[in-house]
């Protein structure tokens, strides 16, 4: 059966929100992050983009390229509380929704009987009641799968809607380049491009097997994302994979001592985030793995884990021999420090769940 | 410093060495090695401070003695890349190592060969002699089970024991464990207890052949040193507890499987295919007579399989990483193996029928 995916898409969800509440902010270049001057930037308005700047840069290199930003601190309790109006938004259409961060989903509404069944109308229907009742914006894709629906909700940003109907995926695809593709980042698209692949088109012409060979099991998916398949179901839930902390110093931290002590206080921030959402390391909740993370001033980022399948939580002194070896004999300023804990991919259910001997 | 030797002479000894040597180095010494002539004999060393490995080549002409170290990575691809039966003469020239062969010349960077660190000796050691081919089964039938970068960092080795007339060599990673024992008279009074760290055991394990010549094992309190031919190998020692093994053996078992070996894991190999690609699991189903494999993963892909055992035992469903399974039947060598089980929650025991005493045992998954 062919199904119906919808991708939705907050149009720079955290920019909108405060441009709805204030205003005044309206037309302006304004980016969410650490006002600190030491932070990154999490979102910012179109405004903004023009400048060059972007999610995930240092504050310090937005305020470079556009002196006048506006420059707002995060408010994630009332981010959070307009994701949660979204998502119910989502949910009245089918209860296939499957969130993949506050302000993005895949909705599957092949059996949704609402507007006679036309997921387009769906998606209309969606930006319309968005944009009347939260006051903001998304752009919508809609194609038989979760993959084509994601690539379609991009291509008429901000503000569109993009239906990649049956007959019109092996169009669709031929031209697309494979950096649109789920999965390929930077560096697999420059092994791509030196194997002479730059579309999807050029991409078809590999067999599965000489991908497999290069790529390792990511090649199958490459082989199948270029004939425009995927077929991942919309899980509802998806089990939580990890939970961490991080912080930007103000200043850096200049010795493996005042990290050391820097890290007591994530613990503790780690304990707290953990104890609000009742994971006690028992159960349905035992923890697979420790990590650290530390970027030095130069930006060079290192993270490092290790097993961690006791049933409690740890402390400080169960990080330390991470930290200790990600900062290595020679002192360097560290900028930002970031720790948590990962779970096993099929906790949850306790199906395939190892057990242990001690 | 400055001697001739053959490309092989050289070669050889160098290629375990320069394994040794990590590649990541935080002392630029240690990306070294060492080389020391005296009168009639070159010996090269490398370290990453936690193992050592020195060998001794007599098979040389020495004009000159001396010692300095030198890049051990660039030195053995030069070695490798010379013509066969090369011969290769070396001179230390002012703080450059000249390295020449026919027409070909390096030039090489070097460091004083007193930055080089070395291990101390323990005081309070004894030493036993056994065969090359004894230890390396022991330890190469054991090691798999270590763990790796666990933070329970005992874990992180193998356990070897050491009664009056037994070594005995333990490893798990919690989730499964294996047992090796080699019967040998030791004259020891109390029995002891050291944990040999993964990296030293892997190298061991390349070092040692299948022959009938000897190792000699020296055991203090912080090292494990074994020699063997040109070779001496040093191990730091890893400080800890290791748990209770004994407490984990499964004890009172009432369902006995006897299965062919090669069947098995050909069927495990098979069926795992298509288990989930990080967890591994496959459910087991046993019925009188027969082995039934099963596994499935997310993308709702099925494997199916089914061999006659001798079983006639109550119905069990079981789960189990399969390449825990597969590890073991890698190991044992008796074509037949005993797989002992109480339920679906239990530990299994895995042994061989025939004659060693090796034991194995696997945590089940939750199915």
């Amino acid at each position: 059966m062919v199904r119906k995916i919808i991708h939705c898409d907050a149009d720079c969800f955290y920019a909108a929100v405060e441009i709805r509440d204030n205003p005044q902010l309206a037309g302006l270049p304004i980016a969410i992050g650490g006002t600190s001057g030491r932070g990154v930037v999490a979102t910012c308005s179109y405004e903004a983009r023009a400048f060059g700047v972007r999610s995930a840069m240092p504050v310090s290199e937005a305020l470079r390229l556009c002196p006048h930003l506006e420059l707002l601190s995060t408010d994630m309790p009332r981010y959070q509380a307009v994701s949660k109006q979204l998502m119910n938004i989502l949910r009245e259409f089918t209860h296939l929704v499957e969130p993949l961060s506050l302000d993005e989903a895949y909705l599957d509404v092949s059996g949704s009987e609402h507007y006679q069944g036309s997921a387009t109308l769906m998606a209309r229907a969606i930006r319309e009641r968005v944009r009347q009742e939260l006051g903001i914006t998304v752009s919508a894709g809609v194609a038989p799968n979760k993959f084509l629906a994601k690539v379609a909700s991009d291509w008429n940003k901000p503000d569109g809607l993009c239906v990649v109907a049956p007959e019109d995926v092996a169009d669709f695809v031929t031209d697309l380049p494979v950096e649109k593709l789920v999965g390929v980042g930077p560096r697999t698209a420059e092994r791509l491009h030196e194997l002479g692949i730059q579309t999807c088109e050029q991409l078809r012409e590999w067999s599965e097997m000489a991908l497999r060979e290069r790529f390792g099991r990511h090649g199958a998916r490459l082989f199948s994302m270029a004939r425009g398949e995927d077929d991942r179901p919309v899980a509802i839930s998806r089990p939580r994979k990890s939970i961490s902390v991080e912080t930007t110093y103000n200043r850096n931290l200049e010795t493996l001592a005042q990290c050391q002590s820097a890290l007591e206080g994530l613990v503790a921030d780690l304990h707290r985030r953990m104890g609000r959402k009742g994971i006690d390391g028992t159960g349905a909740t035992a923890m697979e793995k420790l990590f650290v993370k530390l970027r030095f001033a130069d930006f060079e980022t290192h993270t490092r884990e290790s097993l961690w399948r006791q049933p409690q939580l740890p402390g400080t002194g169960d990080f330390l021999p991470l930290l200790e070896t990600l900062y290595g004999d020679v002192p360097r300023p560290v900028r930002l420090l970031g720790l948590g804990v990962r779970f096993p991919v099929a906790s949850g259910r306790g199906a395939g769940y190892q057990l242990s001997l001690f | 410093m400055k001697i001739r030797i053959s490309r092989e002479s050289l070669l050889e000894p160098l290629q375990p060495i320069a394994g040794v040597v990590e590649k990541k180095q935080t002392m630029p010494v240690l990306s070294n090695v060492l080389m020391a002539v005296d009168d009639d004999a070159l010996t090269l060393t490398g370290t990453n401070m936690e193992v050592e490995l020195v060998a001794t080549l007599t098979d040389l002409e020495v004009s000159q003695t001396g010692r300095v170290t030198v890049p051990a990575r660039k030195l053995v691809d030069i070695c490798r890349s010379l013509p066969e039966a090369a011969d290769v003469t070396l001179a230390l020239e002012g703080d450059r190592m000249k390295i020449s062969a026919g027409a070909s010349q390096f030039t090489l960077a070097t460091l004083p060969a007193d930055h080089f660190p070395n291990v101390e000796d323990d005081e309070d050691s004894f030493t036993l002699n056994l065969e090359q081919r004894e230890f390396h089964s022991l330890l190469s039938s054991t090691a798999f089970a270590m763990a790796q970068q666990d933070v329970r960092y005992y874990l992180n080795g193998l356990l070897l024991e050491i009664g009056d007339d037994n070594m005995r060599a333990v490893a798990t990673d919690g989730h499964r464990l294996a047992m090796g024992n080699l019967p040998t008279p030791t004259y020891l009074d109390t029995p002891r207890q050291i944990i040999v760290p993964r990296k030293g055991v892997q190298e061991l394990i390349r070092l040692l052949d299948d022959s009938e010549d000897p190792v000699a094992l020296t055991i203090g309190s912080s090292h494990i040193r074994a020699t063997l031919g040109a070779y001496t190998f040093t191990s730091k020692l890893i400080e800890g507890r290791f748990p209770d093994y004994n407490r984990v053996i499964p004890q009172g078992g009432d369902k006995t499987v006897i299965a062919d070996r090669e069947t098995l894991k050909s069927i495990l190999q098979r069926a795992g295919i298509l288990s989930h690609e990080n967890i591994r699991g496959v459910r087991l189903e046993l019925e009188p007579g027969q082995l039934h494999v099963y596994a499935n993963n997310p993308d709702q892909e099925q494997a199916e399989d089914t061999m006659s055992v001798a079983y006639d035992g109550e119905p069990l469903q079981i789960g189990f990483n399969v390449g825990y399974l597969i590890d073991v039947m890698n190991v044992i060598r008796e074509d037949q193996v005993r797989i002992v089980l109480s339920g679906s929650n239990a530990s299994a025991l895995i042994e061989s029928t025939g004659t060693d005493d090796n034991l194995y045992v696997v945590m089940p998954m939750r199915l």
